[in-house]
């Protein structure tokens, strides 16, 4: 006979005790308590085992399933069923932002949402069948629009931070005047490990939540550290998360183990305390882990066989059965039948989803990305805010009547745009460092928090993945976030929040949930007087190839009015994640040419016009000597060069602005090439990969167009402090030179 | 083999389903002690009669317990052959799934059907008509639901939805919110019959109109012991009240309450039956083969075995391993 796996030995475990066990002498009514004190009835721990066996049941049909290759997921919930009371506890209007083994939590959580099918679309899930109705065969989650348990992958905890961000924007959403999706009284869930919590992503989370809180914000959030002891391998620390938690200022500390009426007393507590408080909450939920990490890992490498039985004897659902028998709330035939027929109904809906469709060809599965519509898009973002709201915004000092030098500029238009669009978009906030009273440390947020309150202007603590966190679940939560980042380096510092979590919501809900943003970052070198690294970066590589995401970085002050009109109606009807790229050198640039020539401003145009993707900008389109192609401060530079190219050496360049980085108009290039016969591309970011040059040039190539072509690029270098940063920055002199040799 | 099995709602019984009943039956003689009570006239007589008297026979007080009856018997006999894991039924099919379960005793279940017929029969107001949301192959057509939605917004008021029944909406209202459906909605043939059709003395069951009826089935029927089901029974909403932690007050209150006046489910709790039972068979007890192709439509909708439309439901029913199983073609 083949010897028994650990999920053989575990069921046999349960088996065995239930066919052994003896009634007890008394019987509980099902409404009568468990215990005397506590308030989980006989029926409602019945109903939280039948849940926890439905989970069990299913995470071992995966493994069975992945036997003969038809399911692709292994990862269980088993040891962690006590979840299941969360599922119970929580309102079905509280947003679980739930991690991977939440398999009991959701099914007790389907309860409360009549006709749900947990048990097939688990199934579905673990098949990665397109009939799955959250990520439709794309990824195995935790997800449903119906139980607002938003998905995601939640492997590294980087779901805390948005988490944090629904449950300020909660209360957020009242103060500014907007009608929520969720009731009043809501809290928000999210679920993690004792190893997980260790990353930097989870910290910055409960540490934003804290901090909230003790800025006098309201935080209803109850953070949940299942705590199974160990992260794949390696042991965590005996008492370690009670000694990192549990003297926290700012946050309350339950500890839920024991029994499973303790656990309930315990979660119904720490629950009610975030409600009634709106505080922030650690539930520490004292859990196991059977059967090792996943379906892979063996876990006798690691453990001996005696750990491993020991942790089993500990298994939930045996503990739960004889807590049950023995307090007189179930019959042991009882919890039998519950075993026999939720592992019969779900080994035959397994059979069921294993027949099912999966996603077969590439656009199918990037389907939910980059949502297009065009026509909504214009519609959207060529409204106007009503005449009296922008008297009210702007007094009699309309920005397109503006002749002031300082009204003018790059800055001053980005501000009065996102004056115009606050004003007809209450949804709209703007958060970030030092963007409230101070107006931003480039003054473009000057005046908002005045003219909006602070309900909708706020500065927030000095970290980028709480901005980021916050914008995704104030998005969630029906909002129309636009944080800032104060400088290009700083968003690579919480860079995982649009990779991994904004920019992938939608891939893996099927386009069913979304997080519509503008993320304004303060981008590029070439700054007079401020140097460093740190406040220049060039490389946009990080977010180039962050599928879904749009780039926008204008140049000047009335393209950017029109591209973040044109930004935010596409955050607005597609829920597309936007990072907008101001060129920190230009926001105060006034000249192009000389000095005093004024040739940096623009007037400020009127609501009613606006950029979208694909809409260039073109200079000088009737030279056709060569095309440069650039954008942001390369464009001026191009504008420079190319008045040189023609005085000194009758070179007339055609010059064209790319505006939008992600998606790359490269259609339109081509066209433009063509014309021109010569390409050169002016690319001030980091040569190797860090800005868009590569992909023009193989774009071109690829497309057939064959005429000559050069680039030129900043130095594949970090950016110096002081006068050498012109050594590695793209030059105008550079721009001239490379055009006269591909002219010569 | 498991099975899921669902009782039929008021139009299952019909001509062909005269002398179904065994006189001689315990069940049979229960029910005709409880007509008595009642003052109605005896099963077996109307069940008996040469000829099927349209008027006497569809009358609810009448046609609901022979349907009751009906499905209770063969509902034993599936028991038999099946392991049945879930109960649900259309409308009237609920209050049988309740005594087939094992929620409510023979004569309790009895007693709800009798006592809510009659009182159909006194708020008879208004009616039900029945309308297709799919093409002749099964297929959703938007047409027809835009359509539907069109007409329910001309009768906006007077005019709601009652149930879900596969390819059928099922739409009820007041008298003049069935006089503008039947005026708005296109005609659309299927075979022999065109649509819209008004059912034969159906009232505005499952919506708001129906809410005194609430109030007074909660009066007369307060006695009724309604229990733990042996068998988890799947509602109107497509809620699983399971043998082991339903709530008999629960069940009560849904019964006498939320199902009365809110659309029923019926596509719902077979949808649920289908993907949280993953049964076998769909078992159809009772008179006539009203849910036949009702199901049918709900496994095309479902894409349940590879079912996507008529021809795939037809070529499955014809195979080795037929899905529905309908007990009784009359």
């Amino acid at each position: 006979m083949a010897a028994q796996s650990r999920v053989q030995i575990v069921e046999g475990n349960l088996d065995s005790y239930l066919a052994s066990a003896l009634p007890a002498t008394g019987v509980l009514s099902a409404a009568a308590p468990l215990r005397r004190g506590t308030s989980l009835t006989a029926r409602r721990a019945i109903r939280l085992f039948e849940d926890q066996a439905l989970s069990r049941a299913l995470d071992v049909t995966a493994r069975e399933l992945k036997k003969t290759q038809r399911s692709y997921y292994t990862i269980s919930s088993a040891g962690h069923e006590q979840n299941a009371i969360l599922g119970a506890l929580l309102r079905v209007t509280d947003p679980c932002f739930l991690h991977y083994r939440a398999g009991a939590w959701m099914m007790a959580r389907s309860r409360q949402h009549p006709g749900a099918t947990p048990t097939f679309d688990t199934l579905l899930s673990m098949c990665a069948s397109s009939d799955d109705p959250i990520a439709q065969g794309r990824h195995k989650v935790w997800g449903s629009r119906a139980l607002w348990v938003p998905p995601q992958t939640s492997t590294i905890a980087s779901h805390l931070p948005k988490a944090v961000g629904m449950a300020f924007a909660l209360e957020r959403a009242r103060r500014a005047g907007v009608r929520s999706p969720l009731p009043e009284h809501s809290v928000v869930a999210c679920s993690f490990g004792d190893a997980s919590v260790n990353h930097a992503t989870a910290l910055s989370g409960i540490n934003a939540a804290r901090y909230a809180h003790r800025r006098g914000s309201a935080m209803p959030i109850v953070f949940v550290c299942e705590d199974n002891g160990i992260g794949i391998s390696v042991d965590t620390p005996r008492r370690w998360i009670t000694e990192a938690f549990s003297q926290l200022s700012h946050l309350k500390y339950f500890l839920a183990a024991g029994d499973v009426d303790e656990i309930w007393d315990t979660a119904a507590r720490a629950i009610d305390h975030c409600r009634a408080a709106r505080a922030p909450v650690f539930l520490h939920l004292k859990c196991v882990r059977l059967w090792g990490h996943a379906g892979s890992d063996v876990e006798t490498t690691y453990h001996s066989l005696r750990h491993i039985q020991e942790v089993e004897a500990q298994d939930p659902l045996l503990k739960n059965a004889r807590r049950l028998v023995e307090q007189g709330a179930a019959l042991p035939a009882t919890l039998r039948e519950i075993l026999r027929t939720t592992r019969e109904r779900v080994r035959a809906a397994a059979e069921e989803a294993a027949s099912r469709p999966k996603l077969t060809t590439r656009a199918e599965v990037m389907a939910p990305i980059a949502p297009e519509a065009q026509e909504r898009w214009r519609q959207s973002a060529e409204g106007r805010p009503p005449d009296e709201t922008r008297e009210r915004i702007f007094g009699d000092a309309l920005p397109e009547k503006a002749t002031a030098p300082s009204k003018r500029t790059l800055a001053a238009h980005i501000n009065s745009a996102l004056k115009d669009e606050m004003g007809r978009r209450p949804r709209l906030l703007v958060f970030g460092e030092d963007v409230g009273l101070k107006g931003g440390v480039y003054h473009v947020t000057a005046g908002l928090q005045h003219t909006f309150g602070q309900a909708r202007v706020f500065d927030t603590l000095l970290d980028e993945t709480t901005i980021l966190g916050v914008a995704q679940g104030a998005a969630q939560a029906g909002m129309l976030p636009v944080p800032e980042i104060q400088y290009l380096a700083y968003v690579h510092n919480a860079i995982d929040q649009l990779r991994g979590e904004a920019a992938s919501l939608s891939f893996f809900s099927g386009g069913q949930f979304q997080n519509p943003m503008v993320v304004r970052i303060a981008a590029f070198a070439y700054q007079k007087g401020f140097g460093g690294h740190f406040h220049n970066d060039n490389s946009i590589g990080a977010l180039r190839d962050i599928p879904g995401l749009v780039l926008a970085t204008p140049s000047r002050g009335d393209d950017a009015a029109k591209m973040l009109r044109g930004a935010l109606a596409m955050a607005r009807e597609s829920g597309r994640v936007v990072c907008f790229l101001e060129p920190i050198a230009l926001y105060h640039e006034k000249d192009l040419h000389d000095d005093d020539d004024e040739g940096w401003l623009f007037d400020y145009p009127p609501p009613g016009e606006s950029l979208l993707p694909g809409e260039l900008g073109v200079y000088h389109a009737d030279a056709t000597d060569l095309l440069i192609v650039s954008y942001a401060n390369g464009l001026r530079l191009s504008l420079r060069a190319a008045r040189h190219l023609e005085r000194d050496h009758g070179i007339r360049a055609r010059v064209l602005d790319l505006r939008w980085l992600k998606p790359l108009p490269h259609d339109v290039v081509r066209e433009h090439a063509v014309a021109c016969g010569k390409v050169l591309v002016a690319d001030e970011c980091r040569a190797t990969g860090g800005g868009v040059a590569d992909a023009i040039v193989a774009r071109l190539v690829e497309g057939g167009y064959a005429g000559a072509m050069a680039t030129v690029r900043s130095a594949d270098s970090f950016v110096p402090l002081g006068p050498s940063t012109a050594a590695i920055l793209l030059q105008e002199e550079e721009i001239v030179q490379a055009a006269r040799e591909l002219c010569a | 083999m498991r099975a899921a099995l669902f009782c039929p709602g008021r139009g299952s019984y019909t001509k062909k389903s005269l002398r179904s009943l065994p006189a001689d039956h315990p069940w049979v003689q229960s029910a005709e002690a409880l007509r008595a009570e009642y003052g109605l006239t005896a099963l077996l007589e109307l069940d008996g009669a040469k000829k099927f008297h349209p008027p006497t026979h569809l009358k609810p007080s009448n046609i609901s317990p022979l349907i009751y009856l009906c499905t209770m018997l063969d509902a034993k006999t599936a028991a038999d052959e099946h392991e049945i894991v879930a109960v649900g039924g259309n409308s009237l099919g609920w209050y049988t799934a309740l005594a087939v379960g094992g929620a409510l005793g023979f004569e309790d279940g009895f007693r709800l059907v009798q006592t809510m017929s009659l009182l159909q029969e006194e708020f008879s107001a208004g009616g039900q008509i029945l309308y297709p949301m799919t093409d002749e192959h099964w297929r959703p057509s938007a047409k027809l639901v835009a359509g539907i939605n069109e007409a329910m917004a001309e009768a906006a008021g007077e005019a709601f939805p009652s149930i879900n029944l596969g390819g059928y909406a099922v739409l009820a209202g007041t008298e003049a919110g069935i006089e503008t459906l039947l005026e708005k909605l296109p005609a659309e043939e299927r075979g022999p019959t065109i649509y819209p059709i008004r059912l034969a003395q159906h009232g505005p069951y499952h919506t708001p109109l129906l809410q005194p009826v609430a109030e007074r089935a909660r009066k007369e029927l307060a006695k009724l012991e309604f229990r733990c089901p042996a068998t988890a029974l799947i509602d109107g909403m497509g809620r699983i009240h399971g043998p082991a932690s339903a709530d008999p007050a629960a069940l009560r209150d849904y019964t006498l309450g939320e199902q009365i006046y809110t659309p029923y489910g019926f596509t719902e709790s077979v949808r649920v039956a289908l993907r949280e039972f993953a049964p076998a068979r769909l078992v159809l007890p009772g008179p006539g083969n009203s849910l036949g192709g009702i199901c049918g439509q709900i496994l095309a909708l479902e894409g349940w075995r590879g079912i996507k439309d008529r021809d795939t439901f037809d070529a499955v029913q014809d195979g080795d391993d037929p899905i529905v199983i309908s007990m009784r073609r009359f």
